[in-house]
């Protein structure tokens, strides 16, 4: 994921043409931090386009448009269809879609479509179809498909989203989003690209990371069961033969 | 997450009312009512709603002597709680449920522990290739189905089986007839199997081969399906065995204890999924509602008990049955192949 996030700071700092704007930005915190009463955590991302270093402009016209697109660590996902064979409902087809994101919510400060044009958008990946675009073992048109419903699925459960109106201009050229991140959001490492757009074009870009890990207590015991697997599951059964005995011996009248 | 729809439905049947509440609660940021973090899971559950289930499963296998696996890990699933999470974890609960029963029928001596050893040794082989089997029918797609198919035929033909029974003798009691029990000493063609062995407690002098085979089926099933398997045994041991009454059900339950804690650690090794938090939460619940599910159970009589288990077997079968048949709410669903972080 590292070697990810360098390669795609290599690629943007590549592909940035001489510009007039530049994008300061900030998040409101750089780690989302899981304890025991974790329920989702609400992050404020923030920024302002100013005139270039390099460039002669005082100040920057707009009108801009502002697109933060959130993704969270990659899996392996596969979507499934149930088909009715001889009276019975069993999966029938299934398509996998490798390094997909486990979460994907973007941000804007208006309708995507005015924003900019379709290509736009899937090129820099900045519609959830797009990551549903690379499929392992199966034509385009069934990709397609079960591409749809999985987006739809992982929107049902709050992993992906699009809020177009998300991105609210203070004044012409200082923005602020809100996210609430889900209490099912998975951990690892994330991903804050932010885009601007002028005449439907990307003018700048910048991208930050933060990471949501789990603290304390359940980091211990995520990583117990990880490294000690052996020791955790006997300290399970322990557990579970000392409760079923106390409960035995407290409730014994 | 696969079998999330025929568990949608199980629990739509069971528990709705209380199952929206989480739902609701999960998805609502306003209402923090005790929201524990599930660290294996990953997610957050209301704490109450784990120990309400632990103990209205507990009261349920406290009344009728059975672990309550077969109910407790669909609603689990239900609430969001991925598959193989809640298939291993609740392995850790039926321990804890079972382990009070187990240490009363033991301090009775109601335990032929020699029997119990032959059952657990191959169960634990049998567990082996369930939890493989279980890995191989998720990479393929087919766990829900096979899941299902499992449960319908399973509980189907032991819940009628045990309806058939009941009735009868109620139906016997009800116009005066004395019932006469099976006697232990009846013969079939399973007692004349090779290589026998003394089973003192029991009173048998019978071959190993079908105990060792009973052990290696419910350790298969038992693993492939999430559930003790006790509900299999004691008919299987009652009938097949001819065990005497007074020992079934605190070998039964000794064997369950065994069985299942060895595939706790068997899936914290293998798919190390089990979430030990979510595992205690519902420990705590079962282990209080087992206590007052078997007071209560000093109400009934052993044929009543038994018709009632026979229903509830039977709609869970049912219910198995129709997920089977009946069109799902939604055609398509997701799953994660492989933990890449």
């Amino acid at each position: 994921m590292r070697a990810l996030v360098a390669l795609l700071s290599l690629l943007f700092a590549l592909t940035a043409p001489a510009q007039a704007e530049r994008l300061v930005s900030q998040l409101s915190n750089e780690s989302v931090e899981i304890t025991s009463s974790f329920d989702g955590e609400r992050m404020t991302f923030f920024g302002t386009i100013a005139p270039d270093a390099g460039s002669e402009d005082k100040f920057v016209e707009g009108p801009f448009h502002v697109v933060v697109v959130v993704i969270g660590p990659t899996q392996n996902r596969v979507a499934r269809e149930k088909t009715n064979f001889f009276g019975v409902w069993l999966n029938s087809g299934q398509v996998e879609f490798t390094n997909f994101p486990s979460y994907f919510h973007v941000l804007s400060s208006g309708r995507l479509s005015e924003i900019a044009d379709i290509t736009t958008l899937t090129t820099n990946s900045i519609l959830p179809e797009s990551h549903t675009l690379v499929v392992d073992g199966a034509d385009w048109w069934n990709g397609a498909i079960f591409g749809r419903e999985l987006v739809r699925l992982m929107t049902e459960q709050g992993l992906f989203g699009v809020q177009e109106n998300g991105v609210n201009f203070l004044s012409e050229n200082v923005y602020s989003a809100r996210l609430t991140l889900p209490s099912n959001a998975p951990p690892g490492p994330y991903l804050a690209l932010t885009y601007v757009f002028k005449n439907g074009e990307i003018i700048t870009r910048k991208s930050e990371g933060f990471a949501v890990r789990k603290i304390g207590f359940e980091r211990f015991l995520a990583l117990s069961a990880v490294q000690q697997p052996l020791l955790y599951g006997l300290v399970c059964v322990v557990l579970a033969l000392f409760t079923g005995w106390a409960g035995g011996v407290l409730f014994r009248r | 997450m696969e079998v999330s729809a025929l568990s949608g439905n199980l629990c739509s049947f069971f528990a709705a009312a209380s199952c929206k509440v989480v739902r609701r609660c999960s998805h609502q940021h306003g209402t923090k009512v005790l929201q524990v973090y599930l660290p294996i899971a990953e997610l957050s559950v209301n704490l109450f709603f784990l120990v309400g289930i632990g103990g209205a499963v507990g009261f349920l296998s406290g009344l009728f002597g059975v672990g309550g696996g077969f109910l407790l890990t669909p609603l689990l699933i239900f609430s969001g709680v991925p598959a193989p999470v809640a298939v291993a974890s609740v392995t850790g609960q039926v321990v804890a449920a079972s382990t009070s029963g187990a240490l009363a029928h033991y301090r009775r001596g109601a335990i032929d522990l020699h029997l119990a050893m032959y059952l657990v040794l191959s169960g634990v082989l049998g567990a082996f290739g369930g939890v493989a089997m279980f890995a191989l029918l998720r990479d393929a797609g087919q766990l829900d189905l096979v899941i299902s198919a499992g449960f319908l035929v399973l509980l189907g033909s032991v819940g009628t089986l045990m309806l058939i029974e009941s009735t009868r003798a109620i139906l016997k009691q009800r116009k005066g007839i004395v019932v006469r029990e099976r006697l232990p000493n009846q013969h079939s063609w399973i007692h004349g199997l090779p290589l026998r062995v003394r089973f003192k407690k029991s009173r048998l002098y019978i071959s190993v081969l079908p105990v060792l085979l009973i052990g290696l089926f419910i350790g298969f099933v038992g693993s492939l399906l999430g559930i003790g398997g006790g509900f299999i045994m004691v008919p299987a041991l009652v009938y097949l065995l001819r065990v005497p009454g007074n020992v079934v059900i605190g070998t039964s339950l000794a064997q369950v204890v065994a069985m299942m804690a060895a595939t706790t650690v068997l899936h914290a090794v293998q798919s190390q999924s089990v979430d030990i938090l979510l595992a205690f939460c519902l420990m705590v619940g079962g282990t209080a509602g087992a206590q007052f599910g078997a007071s209560a159970g000093k109400y009934l009589r052993g044929e009543q008990l038994r018709g009632l288990l026979a229903l509830l077997v039977l709609a869970v079968a049912i219910r198995f049955g129709l997920s089977l048949v009946l069109a799902p709410a939604d055609a398509f669903s997701m799953a994660v192949v492989g933990a890449t972080q």
